[in-house]
């Protein structure tokens, strides 16, 4: 499949050029950047990242583990401690609140894992090291289209070099 | 091996991106903070010696402490919490800094974080791996730690979760997981940055540790929500973790220690002592490296407000205990206070307001503030101050309870003296270590700001 690779110097026009290249009806894009910028973000798929139900989760299983095992834990085994209940809510919110952090960031963890799609073995078609350099890279799987069309298209986003990669 | 990188124009270039020793091309950034990494001084193997020699020999204090027991600290009736606990305290409460400039900061989108973060966030991880060793250490039979974790054992006993001892095994190793989980999520593009530029065993490394990251827009997104929502939860994190080291000793009824001021308290010191520290450590760093253009005076001066504040916070603390223990009408408290000042500790109390409230006020002057030897010099005073802040709220106070009759010394014994100095070690030996394998500022986050500047012009 041939592969345009377009170079750019600030992420403002990498952004619009994937957006008319989408309403082009090119699909199969990737974006390369250096470093995060939010404007990127939504450049390719505008829906919410789903990192959000991975800490959702983790944080409701921690608040739940946590009062579910202090309680049955006290209750497994009752001793009363200072003639309070066994299950006595206030000093066990302290250990459900650490686990719902703990929980909530391992599961966030996972979240970046699952959503980056990481760890990944193959580098993408055109990826270079500039791109962990200060530019940005914009490619653009032409398929069966015209690739001089999409070339102007770079070359009219203020791409400053464009190359063909064959993967 | 990634795929060719794209071929025809320019040819040079795509020449200098293949080789890896001359890269004329990449970035200055990357060169200036990438250089950090290389071929370490003959200084540096010193001093990562001298670590590892304090390592050694407190490591052997231990050994001989877990075969002799605990006799060998300086114990004395009715003091059993010692040097351990206050050290345990001192570096939970340095590691405080890293969360509160990775996290709060971040939320609040204050920028000038992103030189320092990197390295806060590191001193923060091995300021917790270094106080975590502590509580094995003054338990005595470390083979018995086990006994903090509710686990299912034949005795089906469970631990007691109403013991503030218990909150606190939960806080803390909480909190040194996530600040793991924190600190290698924001590795993971700079791991990948060197990965592109490195050779030989670094490059196996790079390339494993940062999971095949390129950067791509889904993986950036993904990193973003990641990091933002690890700020969330880091931020009561932090705050809790010290309130809840607080409370091992406000939930007691020890005068001196039985104080609802406690938490916020705690956690003011703890911000004050991490800020110290970070400037004792990027101070050497910034200046062996010479990375004066990414960290920059207006860092150090932005940290050292933080530290005027949060000196002004703990002096509050300091003045209120006073205050309430003479307006509660306690008997035992009025005493416990009276002694801290003018008793057997009076000394390590005076150390402590004066290095703890009085000095850090000359950072109202800006002079000063920008000073940097001045700075470092303060920083350390600062330390040496919270470690007797420590000293003197633990010992003091435990000297000191009800009855007359129970009252007694305690001297450290050489036995934890050389345990302090090895945690010393241990933290430095860390970080050393660290600044030769992981890039010690962010670069990822440095370009942003960077690629930002260029397109407006450098106009901010």
């Amino acid at each position: 499949m041939p592969t345009l690779v377009g170079v750019f110097d600030q992420p403002g026009p990498v952004k619009r050029t994937a957006q008319k290249l989408q309403g082009r009806g090119f699909s199969k894009l990737e974006i390369y950047s250096p470093a995060p910028f939010l404007e990127l973000d939504d450049a390719l798929e505008s829906k919410p990242s789903r990192v959000r139900m991975f800490t959702l989760i983790g944080g409701l299983t921690g608040v739940v583990t946590g009062y579910a095992m202090t309680i049955w834990m006290a209750l497994d085994w009752p001793i009363m401690v200072a003639g309070k209940p066994f299950a006595s809510i206030p000093p066990y919110t302290i250990i459900a609140f650490e686990l719902t952090i703990l929980f909530g960031g391992l599961l966030t963890l996972l979240g970046l894992l699952a959503v980056g799609k990481l760890p990944q073995l193959r580098f993408g078609t055109g990826y270079s090291p500039r791109f962990s350099g200060e530019e940005f890279g914009l490619t653009v799987e032409v398929g069966d289209r015209d690739v001089a069309e999409v070339e102007a298209l770079l070359r009219a986003g203020e791409a400053k070099e464009v190359s063909l990669v064959d993967a | 091996m990634p795929p060719p990188p794209p071929p025809p124009p320019p040819a040079e270039a795509v020449a200098s991106m293949l080789s890896p020793g001359a890269r004329p091309r990449d970035s200055k950034i990357n060169r200036d903070l990438l250089s950090v990494l290389e071929a370490p001084s003959l200084l540096y193997f010193g001093l990562l010696g001298l670590a590892i020699l304090g390592v050694v020999q407190a490591v052997a204090t231990l050994a001989y402490q877990t075969y002799v027991g605990l006799g060998i600290a300086g114990y004395q009736l009715p003091i059993f919490w010692g040097v351990y606990i206050v050290t345990f305290v001192f570096w939970v409460g340095i590691a405080h800094a890293g969360t509160l400039i990775s996290a709060i900061l971040y939320l609040f989108r204050a920028q000038w974080r992103n030189a320092i973060n990197r390295g806060a966030e590191a001193m923060t991880v091995f300021a917790v791996l270094t106080a975590a060793l502590f509580p094995l250490i003054h338990i005595g039979r470390i083979w018995k730690f086990y006994f903090l974790i509710p686990y299912p054992n034949q005795r089906g006993l469970w631990v007691n979760f109403k013991s503030p001892l218990l909150w606190d095994v939960f806080a803390v190793n909480t909190y040194m997981t996530i600040s793991i989980v924190f600190f290698y999520v924001g590795l993971i593009p700079d791991l990948a940055i060197a990965r592109d530029r490195a050779t030989g065993w670094r490059k196996l490394l790079y390339g494993a540790l940062s999971l095949g990251w390129q950067g791509t827009s889904r993986q950036w997104k993904a990193h973003n929500r990641t990091v933002l929502h690890l700020s969330g939860l880091a931020t009561p994190l932090v705050l809790s973790v010290h309130s809840v080291v607080s409370w091992d000793f406000a939930v007691s009824i020890v005068p001196g220690w039985h104080a609802t001021i406690f938490a916020p308290y705690f956690v003011a010191g703890a911000i004050f002592s991490g800020f110290a520290m970070v400037l004792t450590v990027m101070i050497p760093v910034r200046r062996i490296f010479g990375l004066e253009a990414y960290i920059t005076d207006y860092h150090f001066e932005n940290m050292s407000r933080f530290i005027l504040l949060t000196s002004l916070i703990v002096g509050y603390a300091y003045a209120s205990e006073y205050f309430i223990a003479w307006y509660s009408g306690v008997e035992a408290e009025r005493t416990a206070f009276f002694l801290r000042a003018f008793g057997p500790y009076a000394i390590s109390t005076w150390i402590m307001i004066i290095c703890n409230a009085v000095l850090p006020q000359l950072l109202w002057i800006k002079r000063l503030r920008t000073n940097v030897p001045f700075l470092f010099v303060l920083a350390f005073t600062i330390n040496i101050g919270m470690w007797f802040e420590r000293y003197v709220i633990i010992i003091g106070s435990l000297s000191r309870e009800y009855i007359p009759d129970t009252w007694g010394l305690y001297v450290p014994s050489p036995a934890e003296l050389s345990i302090l100095v090895g945690s010393f070690c241990w933290f430095s030996m860390f970080f050393l270590i660290f600044l030769k394998i992981f890039p010690v500022v962010a670069i990822a986050e440095v370009k942003e700001l960077a690629i930002h500047e260029k397109a407006h012009g450098g106009a901010h």
